[in-house]
């Protein structure tokens, strides 16, 4: 259960900080950015968006998603085999994913975006949890 | 208070209250077996029903302080339910720490409490 009150955490961090984007990105706000300037201009490229989709929205809906399933393995709904599957293979594309996006603000837009780098960091994180909880 | 900090309390206790909601959930027999005998004879339902709403109450109060949305008001009925359940429960090795989280949930409030604007006519 440690792994997945860990996951939940995460998750809901996630949710917190892909919330504060988005109300940002609809207001139309700069948003904070608590280490270095290049949030803006990380935030506006035009590598924001999957299939007219923005990022927010799409790394929004995977850290519900997680922290929904492992609320049911918590509490044990069935079928936890279906949760644990899909918790696995959404931390895997959105590990990918941020690897993407990472070598995107490194070596095509040249700035570093702290909440991008956040939200890099707690996807690989969860990715962490999951392999060290497979192998304990 | 600080504008980060205040952050990192609404989202702390955020994930505190749909944790919480969500072991409820798990075992309501389990937690109803806090509550002091008077407080359980005065419940109109079982036990079991009453402990599955309260985990509904945790949640919804834990995901309105994770979105941002109506901070004061969620954080006001956080306060007040904690105090209830200080009050059914009793102070014990297990809900000591909820007059810490009383404590921080106060703060909340009265920080996000909507400020009076001042009228220039």
């Amino acid at each position: 259960m440690t792994s997945f009150a860990l996951l939940f955490t995460l998750a809901s961090i996630g949710i917190s900080e892909t919330v504060y984007l988005i109300r940002k990105r609809i207001a139309s706000e700069k948003p904070i950015c608590p280490i270095g300037d290049g949030c803006e201009t990380v935030l506006t490229s035009k590598y924001n968006k999957i299939f007219n989709i923005p990022n927010d929205i799409l790394g929004l809906s995977a850290y519900i998603t997680i922290s929904i399933f492992a609320a049911f393995l918590v509490i044990g709904v069935a079928p936890t085999f279906l949760w644990s599957f899909v918790i696995k293979i959404l931390i895997g594309i959105a590990s990918i994913m941020s690897f993407i996006f990472t070598y995107l603000q490194w070596r095509v837009i040249r700035a570093w975006c702290f909440w991008c780098l956040m939200s890099a960091f707690t996807i690989w994180l969860m990715g962490i949890i999951i392999l060290i909880s497979g192998l304990i | 208070m600080n504008k980060t900090s205040f952050h990192i309390l609404r989202v702390g206790l955020a994930i505190t209250f749909l944790w919480i909601g969500i072991l409820i959930f798990k075992q309501p027999e389990a937690w109803g077996g806090y509550l002091q005998p008077w407080a359980a004879g005065l419940l109109p339902i079982p036990i079991k029903e009453a402990m599955i709403g309260t985990a509904v109450l945790d949640i919804l109060i834990g995901a309105f302080l994770l979105f941002d949305f109506f901070v004061w008001f969620v954080a006001l009925l956080g306060a007040i339910h904690l105090i209830i359940i200080l009050t059914v429960s009793g102070i014990t090795d297990i809900t000591v720490r909820d007059i810490g989280i009383l404590a921080a949930i106060i703060a909340l409030v009265i920080d996000s409490f909507p400020k009076q604007q001042n009228e220039s006519s």
